[in-house]
């Protein structure tokens, strides 16, 4: 299931396809679809680097996605900075964020990584919603030239950009000892793997990412309800879209968010609500007898029926 | 001043009953369970109806939340926690975390689904007044009655874990779950009590939520972030110490909405937080 020659023959075809998709075919809701698509996907990357390859669980992703927003929102649009600019800068502003906590937490052992990041994004939702109980609009000179075309290729590029970018840190060598500490941290730390470091280095790529996509949703939606940015719909969601497409493989977030967002379109309909409790009941189910996900159990059911000769997990 | 320390210790009595649930299952059986407020939630509701339906008095109703709770948590531990028994220390913490951040989702949409995202509280004749002790200090009822209840918890608690055989059993169960086994205590059975317990202790502190502050769907998740917290300022393991973290906290908050203002105050705890990691990191 892995990328080798073929897998780039294939990726190549789909995002050449992606790229023509919206000249052709695409209609103005399907549009929409694909750029929370590929929000998603950023996202289900970023926790998948930090808790599928670093073994570090993030419950606060919220906190660099508001982050990261927030400083799209003022950087581009009330400084007027320019777009290629306010994005990546956004996606810093996460990593900035995520150092409060990460520097202290990650040289410790245990939960304190994962309840300081829920800690810091419940407080931020908190503290935001008490100092700016208003929602924030785009300026009415940019929603006159407002086209979901520039939306889709950013979040396309962003999205492709992000997925080679944790392909070339999964074969190098970072990606290596991410796995050996993920695995066996005391061993890694024996044969002089640098705990602290690697870890910090999966974190700085989720919370980019997590900036990223940030930046990404205040270029998209003309209006943010002030319960948006910090909202823990943007931790929960990535993190069921790694752990059900298969946490610790490069293909798990993208399956995985493919499926979430197909999910959520068939049951948004006529149960309102009620899918984000079937999202959770899934979850619950993949995390304790599932843990490989799609990506994961695929190959064991094709063994099982005989289709294929050996799974291999990387 | 003395008035701020009054209602920081009423708040800080409060937080240690929404985390002392929290603190106990994770010393003991390396649960963390982060859905621990959801369960404080449903707490909160069943005395909100219970009061409004029944015409119960929200203190008088802490036996039947305790009781519904119980069941619900040992319904969930049964169901969910309990396979997670199996795994090594790590990943059980963490695989607890992953699948309490699940139940969280479903419990606070169902919460919404049912009741609405309402704010309720619960108002029995008695709320708002207030004891004159001496000029300038006026001590709500309401929260006299919650520290009684801290330190009636605390009591019992210490009682429970240390006069009784259950408690014997829990607490060897804590230091060796093998050699627990084998010299005959059922440690499944102690793990499911033990679990079921915290929940009820969630639903105390539900009923205070609803009488002293308010109830709706994602409350849990704010006292979530208190009980989270004071369990890093307590350390794991002391009934005593998690509420003197939680009257930590209750104090620290209290004299910073007196000079920072109120729209601060859940940074402070985020600071302390952030304090004790680097006090701990170095």
């Amino acid at each position: 299931m892995e990328y080798g020659g073929k897998g780039f023959v294939v990726s190549g075809i789909v995002v050449a396809v992606l790229i023509v998709f919206p000249l052709t075919l695409g209609t103005e809701h399907t549009l929409n679809l694909f750029v929370m698509l590929f929000i998603t996907i950023i996202l289900a990357h970023g926790w998948n680097m930090l808790g599928g390859y670093g073994g570090q669980i993030s419950l606060g992703n919220a906190a660099f996605f508001g982050v990261g927003l927030l400083s799209f929102h003022f950087l581009a649009w009330n400084a007027g900075l320019p777009v290629y600019i306010a994005l990546p800068a956004s996606g810093v502003s996460g990593v900035v964020l995520a150092s409060f906590i990460g520097i202290p937490a990650l040289r410790l052992k245990g939960i304190y990584f994962a309840i300081g990041t829920l800690a810091l994004a419940e407080a931020l939702r908190i503290t935001y919603g008490n100092l700016f109980p208003a929602t924030l609009y785009i300026p009415t000179v940019q929603i006159t030239t407002y086209t979901l075309l520039s939306r889709y290729y950013m979040g396309l590029a962003t999205a492709v950009f992000i997925q080679g970018a944790a392909y070339c840190i999964i074969k190098s060598k970072i990606g290596l000892a991410m796995k050996a500490i993920r695995d066996d941290d005391e061993a890694a730390d024996t044969l002089g793997v640098n705990l602290f470091k690697y870890k910090f280095l999966a974190l700085v790529f989720n919370s980019f990412c997590c900036g990223l996509a940030g930046g990404i949703y205040a270029y998209y939606q003309t209006s943010i309800y002030l319960t948006v940015p910090f909202s823990p719909q943007w931790t929960f969601e990535p993190l069921v879209a790694a752990a059900v497409g298969g946490a610790g493989t490069l293909l798990g977030p993208v399956i995985g968010s493919v499926f979430l967002i197909i999910l959520t379109e068939t049951f948004a309909l006529y149960l309102g609500k009620g899918y984000l409790i079937i999202f959770g009941a899934l979850f619950i189910f993949v995390v304790l007898f599932f843990p490989g996900g799609l990506v994961g159990t695929w190959p064991r059911v094709g063994m099982f029926l005989g289709f294929r000769r050996r799974a291999t997990k990387d | 001043m003395a008035q701020i320390i009054a209602y920081g210790i009423i708040t800080g009595a409060f937080y240690g009953l929404a985390a002392i649930g929290l603190s106990l299952v994770f010393g003991v059986m390396r649960h963390l369970n982060i859905a621990h407020g959801s369960l404080l939630m449903v707490g909160g509701f069943t005395a909100y109806w219970a009061f409004n339906l029944l015409h119960l008095d929200p203190f008088l109703s802490i036996p039947l939340v305790m009781a519904i709770l119980f069941l619900l948590g040992a319904a969930l531990y049964k169901g969910l926690f309990s396979h997670l028994d199996k795994l090594p220390e790590g990943q059980k913490i963490d695989n607890s975390m992953l699948v309490g951040f699940g139940l969280i989702w479903i419990m606070d949409n169902l919460a919404t689904m049912l009741w609405t995202s309402d704010v309720r509280a619960i108002t029995p004749s008695y709320t708002g007044k207030v004891w004159h002790v001496f000029p300038g200090v006026r001590l709500p009822l309401v929260g006299l009655a919650i520290v009684a209840l801290a330190v009636l918890v605390i009591f019992s608690l210490h009682f429970l874990l240390t006069r009784t055989y259950f408690g014997k059993a829990v607490r060897a169960t804590a230091q060796d779950r093998e050699a627990a086994n084998l010299m005959g205590i059922n440690v499944e059975r102690t793990y499911l009590m033990f679990f079921a317990l915290s929940a009820a202790l969630a639903g105390i502190a539900g009923v205070v939520s609803a009488v002293n502050y308010s109830v709706y769907p994602t409350v849990g998740f704010e006292w979530l972030l208190k009980a989270i917290i004071v369990l890093v300022l307590a350390g794991v393991g002391r009934i005593g110490r998690v509420f003197g973290a939680g009257l930590l906290l209750g104090l620290a908050e209290g004299i910073s909405v007196y000079f920072v203002g109120p729209a601060y105050r859940e940074v402070v705890g985020l600071v302390m937080f952030i304090l004790v990691l680097l006090r701990r990191s170095t």
